[in-house]
């Protein structure tokens, strides 16, 4: 699971950078974009893997916790506390949930910063007329 | 120690910047508005710095818990020394640069939100520089660099928007990889929290068994690389000059002031604490336990601030537009600081928070001194400036007293910065540094002349678009901006020994841990690091009381010959020359060769142990023997 996630963080990041790389502002916008993304996944592949250990699984078996909401036994649950943990310790089941508040908020800092760029390329259209880079660096030059 | 009122030094400028939304017509009243904000923030951080400083070591971290959820779970503001002083710099900046931008800016670019947006950078800025938890910090970042893209293209003119996709990719990339940098820390740590990592480093270092986790450095590495784009290092300040170049220039001083700062003040608290770490335990010079600092770092550091100084002021010395000679010396300033942080004693940390400080007031002195320059000829091109010594002399004298700080001439606040950092440099052998220091000192001085002979002192050939007199009397809060800054950056030359106090006291802080830790997680979180430290030191300690304690048992320790000459000792003679000084006793054999055992009694010993039975004669030691 970790190592497909790997490679999608790995993917992502060579999209983005392709696309940062063009000629194109609106390309640059999107790898912008794109680069959030693979920093959010790279945060979901470091927070920790959703198979469960051989020794936590022993724990929920000792503990006698009766997993419900996953298909195979050996996944963690989504980190939701139910009824059914109230007094039985479900850590070792649970996936860890900081990481993925730690990415919400990622997204909508990224979501505000990509709003901010996306106004700036319509006023840059609209005051040069042009949003390719080398156009806009030759105008740079001549002025 | 807990104080709630820390986390006004944030929610007044957010406060200010909604309410100056509403007020967004009404420019009297916006300005008001901004004004007070900043004037609350500076009496308020000055009043708690003041606090701090006297306070004992105990109550010298003021940490306020958001929501009252403990340390390491929730969101911790802290306010120490160091905080405290970048806070004050940051706020007298702020209201230096907001004072001056009312008689520089356009109405209309006024208009366009930059009131809250100021107050927004500030609330960034302030957070920045008081949380107390990465991801908190990353946050803030945001914060401040949202405010900083829309001032960057405030007024939207071609020129700024082309220079402003440089500086907002640059930000977004390196915000990509704090991010990253975080969620790796998580990965590692399990925690965010500042002082709690560096209590897990502590731990970690303290104990023989365990180590960093792989990959640490190159954690440290990442995360380098983040603050140093923001914090303009060699080779990543690229950005900057363009970027300063273009804006508004009362903005322009404030991102000179600031943004760099802000930067570089997260490598001063980050690093020493946390990411220097080699997992080995040190002491320094005054034989407290600080962290190993890791090698690859330290040159990373060190490299990095010898070039940023030098490269930088030859840049400097290279160009000819005043905006441009200034954007490039806030990079080679910025090395100083680095400087400071790559020696890492307690000592060259406290003259770079101090060097922080004044290049912060000095650096916005000299760019908003650069507007009434602009306003006097219309242009800052250093070929068609000249005169402004008769035209607007009191400008002259500001202008010179920034810039002389800003080179560092005695008394003036620059040189106690430089000095210090330079000295601990010399001190920690990083002396090619402390060289690379004093000639990017001189070229500095170089630079600065240029604008001053150049801008003041030519003749006038300046065909000026504007008569002297109606410059002056439009710029009035110009001069009221400049003046209060350079106000400050004399205090800080005159007064450098009270700014050093709480200079030292950060230095002292960021070296050694324990304070900040204990403040933030609470009485005996550092416990566990202190047993640790007392384990492993107790061997060594064993070693020193032995061989204090050699003397003790005569002539068998100090080696076969002066064995075999005290069993050939007759037992009449072999008398025993007690000394009794608590909580050792040595006991030296007198006789034939009782004065060459107890010669070297007294040399292990030396002045520590006054011995009247012993003296020093010119042919060697003798023993007076009752």
């Amino acid at each position: 699971m970790t190592m497909v996630l790997a490679i999608c963080v790995a993917v992502t990041f060579a999209v983005s950078i392709y696309l940062m790389l063009g000629r194109e502002l609106k390309g640059v916008a999107m790898g912008v974009f794109l680069l959030g993304h693979a920093a959010n996944l790279s945060i979901i592949a470091m927070s920790g893997s959703p198979v469960q250990t051989d020794a936590q699984q022993q724990t929920a078996e000792h503990a006698g916790v009766h997993l419900t909401s996953v298909d195979s036994p050996e996944m963690k649950d989504p980190p939701i506390l139910t009824n059914q943990y109230a007094n039985e310790q479900p850590l070792a089941q649970m996936v860890d949930p900081l990481p993925q508040a730690l990415i919400l908020t990622a997204i909508v800092i990224g979501f505000g910063v990509m709003a901010f760029l996306l106004t700036l390329l319509v006023v840059t259209n609209r005051k040069a007329r042009t949003i390719e880079v080398s156009d806009l660096a030759e105008e740079a030059r001549e002025a | 120690m807990t104080d709630h009122r820390i986390i006004l030094l944030c929610v007044i400028p957010l406060v200010a910047s909604l309410v100056s939304i509403a007020l967004i017509n009404r420019r009297a009243w916006s300005r008001l508005v901004g004004v007070l904000s900043f004037t609350m923030m500076l009496g308020l951080a000055f009043s708690l710095v003041l606090k701090i400083t006297d306070a004992p070591e105990e109550q010298s971290v003021l940490v306020s818990q958001m929501g009252g959820w403990t340390a390491p779970f929730g969101i911790s503001i802290i306010f120490d020394s160091l905080s405290g002083l970048l806070i004050c710099a940051a706020a007298a900046v702020g209201l230096g640069a907001y004072i001056h931008s009312f008689s520089i800016l356009d109405p209309r670019t006024e208009r366009r939100y930059y009131h809250p947006l100021m107050q927004m950078l500030m609330f960034g800025v302030n957070l920045s520089f008081m949380t107390g938890d990465l991801f908190n910090l990353f946050v803030a970042f945001e914060i401040m660099l949202m405010a900083s893209y829309a001032l960057l293209v405030i007024g939207t003119s071609l020129k700024q928007l082309r220079q402003a996709y440089k500086y907002i990719l640059l930000n977004v990339l390196a915000s990509t990889i704090f991010l990253m940098g975080a969620g790796m820390v998580y990965g590692m740590f399990g925690t965010l929290n500042i002082a709690d990592l560096a209590r897990i480093i502590a731990e970690i270092e303290a104990d023989p068994t365990r180590q960093l986790p792989a990959g640490f450095n190159a954690l440290a590495v990442m995360f380098l690389l983040v603050f140093g784009l923001k914090g303009a290092f060699f080779p990543l300040w690229f950005w900057l000059p363009d970027t300063y170049y273009t804006i508004p220039i009362s903005i322009a001083g404030l991102f000179g002031g600031l943004l760099t700062k802000v930067g570089v003040y997260t490598v001063a608290r980050l690093f020493p604490l946390i990411f220097s770490s080699n997992g080995d335990m040190m002491t320094n010079s005054a034989g407290q336990w600080v962290g190993g600092t890791s090698s690859v770092i330290m040159i990373i550091l060190a490299v990095a601030a010898a070039f940023t100084m030098f490269l930088a002021v030859l840049g400097a010395v290279s160009q000819h537009n005043v905006r441009k000679i200034l954007a490039v010396h806030v990079i080679s300033q910025v090395g100083y600081m680095v400087f400071g942080i790559a020696v890492m004693s307690g000592h060259a940390l406290a003259g770079c928070a101090f060097y922080m400080v004044q290049h912060m007031v000095v650096k916005c002195a000299l760019f908003l001194c650069c507007g009434v320059m602009e306003k006097h000829a219309g242009t800052d091109d250093l070929d068609s400036l000249g005169g402004l010594l008769k035209r607007d002399w009191p400008l002259a004298v500001l202008f010179f007293i920034a810039a002389m700080s800003l080179v560092g001439l005695p008394p003036l606040s620059g040189f106690f910065g430089k000095m210090v950092i330079i000295r601990e440099g010399f001190a920690e052998d990083l002396w090619i540094l402390g060289v690379i220091g004093l000639v990017t000192g001189a070229l500095t001085l170089l630079s600065m002349l240029k604008i001053w002979s150049y801008g003041y002192w030519n003749p006038d050939k300046a065909p000026t678009v504007s008569q002297p007199q109606a410059v002056k009397s439009s710029c009035r809060s110009a001069y009221a901006g400049i003046v209060m800054l350079v106000g400050f950056a004399l205090f800080l030359g005159f007064g450098a020994e009270a700014v050093y106090k709480v200079a030292n006291r950060a230095g002292e802080q960021l070296e050694n841990p324990k304070t900040y830790i204990t403040a933030v997680l609470g009485e005996g979180a550092y416990e566990q690091v202190d047993v640790l430290i007392a384990a492993r030191t107790v061997e060594p300690e064993e070693q020193v009381a032995e061989s204090i304690a050699a003397p003790q048992v005569s002539t068998e320790e100090t080696g076969p010959e002066d064995e075999q000459a005290a069993s050939e000792l007759p037992q009449d003679l072999a008398k025993r020359l007690i000394v009794e000084n608590p909580p050792y006793t040595v006991s030296i054999p007198l006789g034939k060769h009782g004065s060459i055992i107890a010669e070297q009694a007294v040399s292990t010993q030396g002045a520590l142990w006054p011995m009247p039975w012993i003296t020093q004669t010119d042919t060697g030691w003798e023993v007076i023997e009752e």
